[in-house]
């Protein structure tokens, strides 16, 4: 079996939002539309003070609460693990929103642009009316895992089958791979590192794991 | 705009070509990029990943590039020429902008430059006519095309009209920096460094690609880096330690560590051979301050421990003291060439004198004034002198080096303006001390850029007499001193160390061309406008201090040319406007790898190409086209063709040693392919000692041609060595003579407002009450009002130098990072203050008020108040409607607060209240 995780080093995270921005472009997702972001953390109070940066998203949770509450059955999760949503079928309900204890959902009910109703050049030409009126979130770039395996390619290890996020990392601090794969990428540094999960404690089992130390 | 619904695609097909090309937005680059097309439209950006292994930071690029896409198809995007109708410039104005044909524009151009030809290239003042700004720290060059050809092929033009550069850059490192190690920007060894001292330096923010993924790596490897600075910044998240000081104190801290590493160590714990014989440590000290030398050779003398006697520096197999009293005879060269001979007396060497300098700087003394822990102090310091490896060895490339793993890092505020010379001496002398300088795992220099040749740092290593390097001082002799500055911001005159390189009127005070003209210096030429000014990708009235003065200030410019993305502050006041390329519409190649700026150290060097990715849009224009068209308009065919045969575009298009010419017929007009293919077929066979030719067709294909750098060259020690060379540390002897030559040629031409800068020329330079003069200024500007808080500023990675302000999915992502649009404040003092999360507060400085949202966080000192960037727009589209305050507003440009470089610091003394609730 496979299950395909990301793995964010918090030692090496600098919150530069390049994999943010990365996102949007590969994705064309709308302003506001951030399938992957890296939000700011400051914990303790001055001047014992901590502060990081910590990339979320979709957690490609293994029992993800999204799914469960989908009454469409749009959300669905894949044999490697990868939590998808089928737009063709998708009503919008929004369920799956609330359901999310990662926030990571997102549902746009009416066109919208960087600078307003109009749309410009590159919008236009990337704009996709499926994506209105259903719920959104990070796949993983599945697409792009897909056409890398056909292709013989190895998710995580090389670019054309790694999500876009990953490759555009200027402190390598995302990676992805297979779990299930004891030699995988992800695999040794989780043996090697300290971690931990998002939420651990809501049964979720969140494919999204932290390095620390 | 009417869509069509797309049927779900895949990524693969969602692209159609990819084009490689490169983001040098800011210094921090230049990094590698692909442009994804789809029927013609630059859909996105990602990294170019198959230069990974070439490019230092993994083929990546920053947040910053992925704004490039949204910039070409900006809907406020100027895309036609324009010229002003309304004749009155100011704020509150509207400049009447019509539209207008490119021939239109460049006739209009074309005149006002053919009358400043006919008139006279200087004006009556001396300085020239003709003005060129732009921003960036230099990255406008790489987008520029053939543009510095032309504005070489016109003779004298006033570089110094400041937009930021100069005085809000790290200008002490950039003029000591390069004195002391070939160093315009000084950075750690970071992948072989182990213990870190960053004294604000947010390199996680300003660092770009290679500074992040080095940092990254060595945080990996286990390098411990403690970060000193008022404000948590995103460097201090990421390092081991956040230590929290009073702003401008950071040399007491310094100081201290000097003292421990001196006093509360025993000598041996410093590189004693590396003190005696690659610097100036035992060269012996005369009564007046200046060298003992020997009375036939001028040599400074030091003392020999095994004949016992005073020698020339240079004499062969010596043992130089580096402590104690010795009694001496020889020549002290003074001030103006003024020379006196002693007999007998007792003299030092700089090290005995060093000792007494930082005899009182205990970190009891610097912990009353940093308002840090006297054990933090203390503890960074061992742990700094712990790292330092001494007496090991490291092989790199087969040469075995002196491994030194500790590096003293400085940040901007903290290594410019008051206080800026101390604590790059300071940081400079930290790891002389240990043998850490120039050495692997030490304090390295990045690049040369007020020594020459440009592009060749090791190739800029000579000797001065004194056995150091050589520097090219403005001359400060009375034959020589340059009473009659060559523009307006009077940098040969007033700042021997700015030197005078095609950088050097950028890197002068240029500030003072902005005050000047409304408070004319005494006994200097009168303050002029340029006739002409360019502007390009800067916005000074916005960048710079006082920001609506000097707003107030363009607006009386005679005619202002433009170069525009969207309207801005400052080209409001334009007369004409001229829509040039974006990135990802133009074409350039560009001098890549070696070492550069800030991290870029690489083990290759070549050439990258910026190509058109897409068509250009509207009516914009390639900067390669613009500048030939000036050139055929204004009469300078030949010369600009000559200017970009001898190299004005980066690299000469014919070798001197005959190897191959690409030269351009100089009597002909060329297109813009023929230009760059000429340039690309020279850099090739430079690169390849003449053995390949490729040209710009093989460029749009490969995008990038390297060859192996050798990682040695990223050290000076080696050449240091080599060439028998000594680093000008501790003791500052050129400096004091040059400082007090200064002064006698300013009073000799009746100049009394430069005094206080000259109290600089140090030759141990003191701690002063650096936070103090901040603090005076104020008082006396306000008239003696109080002002409890100081403001300060913080790098954006997402905006620094992007020209973006403008752009939605910047700002959309800059928001994702704490304090982007508002006001950072201590939560706590917030509280005292009954300022809420959101909450509308005022900030006033002496020079006048701005306001925005606050934000409260922990990880900043109660006295302090934060602003990141550079804001406060009110003309600029998308961007004048986030009412976002600047500090620039609030902060005023001040002589008192100049320092001897002619730089200040983003630093400003204000009040701060709560004027309303949050929306």
């Amino acid at each position: 079996m496979t299950r395909y995780v990301m793995v964010a080093d918090l030692r090496r995270c600098v919150g530069c939002q390049t994999c943010t921005a990365a996102c949007r472009h590969t994705n064309a997702t709308p302003p506001g539309v951030q399938w992957r972001r890296v939000i700011d953390v400051e914990v303790g109070e001055y001047p014992d003070v901590q502060r990081a940066f910590m990339p979320v998203g979709c957690m490609h949770c293994a029992d993800p609460p999204c799914m469960a509450v989908c009454p469409s059955t749009a959300t669905r999760k894949r044999d490697d693990g990868i939590v998808t949503i089928d737009w063709d079928i998708c009503i919008g309900c929004a369920y799956c929103s609330v359901a999310c204890p990662y926030q990571a959902r997102y549902k746009v009910d009416k066109a919208d642009f960087a600078y307003g109703a109009d749309a410009a050049e590159n919008e236009a030409e990337q704009y996709d009316p499926r994506k209105l009126g259903v719920s959104t979130k990070c796949n993983f770039c599945a697409d792009r895992i897909d056409e890398g395996c056909a292709k013989g390619l190895t998710p995580g290890v090389d670019p054309e089958a790694t999500p876009a996020c990953v490759n555009s990392c200027i402190a390598d601090a995302l990676h992805f791979g297979d779990i299930e794969d004891p030699k995988s990428n992800v695999s040794k540094m989780l043996k090697e590192h300290k971690n931990f999960r998002m939420h651990e404690d809501l049964g979720t089992d969140p494919g999204f794991y932290y390095l620390w130390d | 705009m009417k869509f069509v619904s797309r049927k779900f695609r895949t990524q693969a097909d969602r692209v159609d070509k990819k084009v490689k090309t490169f983001c040098y937005q800011c210094v921090a680059g230049p990094d590698l990029l692909t442009v994804n097309v789809r029927n013609g439209v630059a859909v996105g950006i990602e990294p170019d990943l198959s230069a990974a292994s070439v490019h230092p930071g993994g083929g990546k690029v920053c947040v910053k590039a992925f704004g490039i896409v949204q910039k070409a198809y900006h809907p406020n995007r100027v895309l036609t020429p324009m010229k002003r109708t309304n004749p009155n410039k100011g704020r509150h104005e509207d400049p009447g902008f019509v539209p207008i044909t490119w021939d239109e524009a460049m006739d209009i151009i074309a005149d006002k430059l053919n009358g400043v030809r006919a008139t006279g290239l200087l004006d009556e003042s001396g300085y020239p006519r003709v003005a060129f700004s732009s921003g960036g720290g230099g990255t406008p060059q790489s987008y520029m095309g053939s543009l510095p050809a032309f504005l070489a092929a016109w003779g004298p033009v006033d570089f110094g009209i400041g937009s930021g550069q100069g005085v809000k850059c790290t200008h002490s490192e950039h003029l000591y920096g390069e004195l002391w190690h070939r160093a315009f920007t000084v950075a750690a060894d970071t992948p072989l460094t182990l213990y870190n001292v960053s004294f604000g330096a947010n390199i996680e923010a300003s660092g770009g690609v290679c500074g992040v993924w080095r940092h990254a790596n060595a945080r990996d490897r286990g390098m411990k880096r403690v970060q000193i600075e008022p404000a948590l910044s995103i460097t201090g998240a990421c390092s081991a330690e956040w230590v929290p000081i009073r702003p401008k104190t950071d040399p007491a801290f310094m100081y201290a560590m000097i003292h421990v590493a001196l006093y509360e160590h025993p000598r041996e714990a410093l590189d004693i051979p590396f003190l005696k014989d690659r610097t100036g440590s035992p060269y012996l000290i005369a009564p007046d301050g200046f060298f003992l030398r020997d009375k036939k050779t001028k040599k400074p003398l030091l003392w020999d421990l095994k004949t016992k006697k005073a020698v020339p520096f240079d004499t062969p197999g010596t043992d130089p003291a580096l402590e104690g009293t010795f009694k001496v005879s020889g020549l002290e060269v003074g001030v103006d060439g003024a020379a006196t001979e002693h007999k007998n007396i007792e003299c030092r060497p700089a090290f005995s004198h060093l000792l007494d300098h930082v005899a009182n700087c205990t970190p009891e003394w610097a912990a009353k004034i940093c308002d840090v822990p006297v054990d933090t102090i203390r503890r960074v310091a061992n742990e700094f002198v712990a790292n330092a490896h001494v007496g090991e060895t490291i092989e790199i490339e087969g040469q075995v080096l002196p491994y030194r793993p500790i590096a003293v890092t400085l940040g901007k505020t903290v290594n410019n303006g008051w206080g800026g010379y101390e604590c790059c001496w300071a940081r400079t002398l930290l790891a002389t001390l240990f043998g850490a300088l120039e050495v692997p795992g030490g304090t390295l220099g990045t690049t040369v850029r007020l020594n020459k040749p440009l592009d060749d740092r090791m190739g800029s290593l000579a000797p001065s007499p004194e056995g150091f390097l050589d520097y090219p001082m403005n001359p400060t002799d009375k034959e020589n001193w340059v009473s009659r500055p060559n523009i307006r911001n009077a940098y040969r005159t007033l700042v021997p160390l700015s030197g005078n390189s095609s950088w050097s009127p950028a890197l002068g005070p240029t500030h003072l061309a902005w005050m000047f003209q409304e408070e004319p210096p005494k006994n200097l030429p009168k303050p002029t406008q340029p006739d002409v000014w360019f502007v390009y990708r800067t916005n000074p009235a916005i960048s710079a201090w006082d920001a609506p003065g000097v707003a107030r200030k363009i607006s009386r410019f005679p005619f202002v040319v433009a170069f525009a993305f969207t309207m801005d502050e400052t080209n409001h006041m334009a007369d004409v406007l001229l829509p040039d390329c974006v990135d990802i519409e133009s074409t350039q190649l560009w001098r890549v790898g070696g070492t550069k700026y800030v991290e870029q150290f690489w083990h290759y060097h070549g050439f990258a190409l910026r190509q058109a990715a897409i068509e250009a849009r509207g009516e914009s224009r390639d900067f390669t086209d613009i500048a030939t068209e000036l050139a055929e308009r204004t009469g300078l065919r030949d010369a600009y063709n000559n200017r970009i045969n001898r190299g004005g575009l980066g690299v000469r298009l014919k070798d001197k040693g005959g190897k191959y010419d690409f030269s351009l017929e100089e009597n002909k007009r060329h297109s813009k392919e023929e230009i760059w293919d000429a340039v690309c077929r020279a850099a090739s066979s430079e690169l390849t000692g003449g053995k390949n030719s490729d040209g710009l067709d093989w460029y749009k294909e490969n995008g990038l041609k390297t060859e192996p750098f050798s990682q040695v060259n990223w050290y000076l020690y080696p050449k240091m060595v080599e060439m028998g060379l000594r680093f000008e540390m501790p003791y500052q002897e050129r400096l004091l003579r040059v400082g007090k030559q200064l002064a006698n040629r300013l009073h000799e031409h009746g100049i009394d407002w430069w005094e206080k800068q000259l109290t600089e020329y140090q030759a141990l330079p003191a701690w002063k009450d650096f936070p103090g003069m901040w603090e005076e200024d104020a008082r006396i500007s306000s008239g003696g009002e109080d002002f409890p808080f100081w403001l300060l500023t913080s790098r954006s990675m997402q905006y620094a130098w992007g020209n973006n302000v403008a752009l939605q999915m910047i700002k959309e992502v800059a928001d994702n990072v704490a304090g982007h649009g508002g006001i950072i404040i201590n939560a706590g003092r917030a509280a005292e203050l009954g300022i809420g999360e959101g909450d509308l507060i005022e900030v006033r400085s002496s020079l006048r008020s701005t306001k925005g949202m606050a934000i409260l966080r922990q990880g900043i000192r109660p006295d302090t108040i934060l602003m990141i960037g550079q804001f406060d727009h009110w003309k600029t589209p998308y961007a004048k409607n986030l009412h976002t305050p600047s500090m620039n507003t609030v902060t005023p440009m001040s002589m008192r607060l100049t320092d001897a470089t002619g730089s200040s610091s983003d630093l400003v003394r204000v009040q701060v209240r709560r004027i309303g609730e949050a929306a």
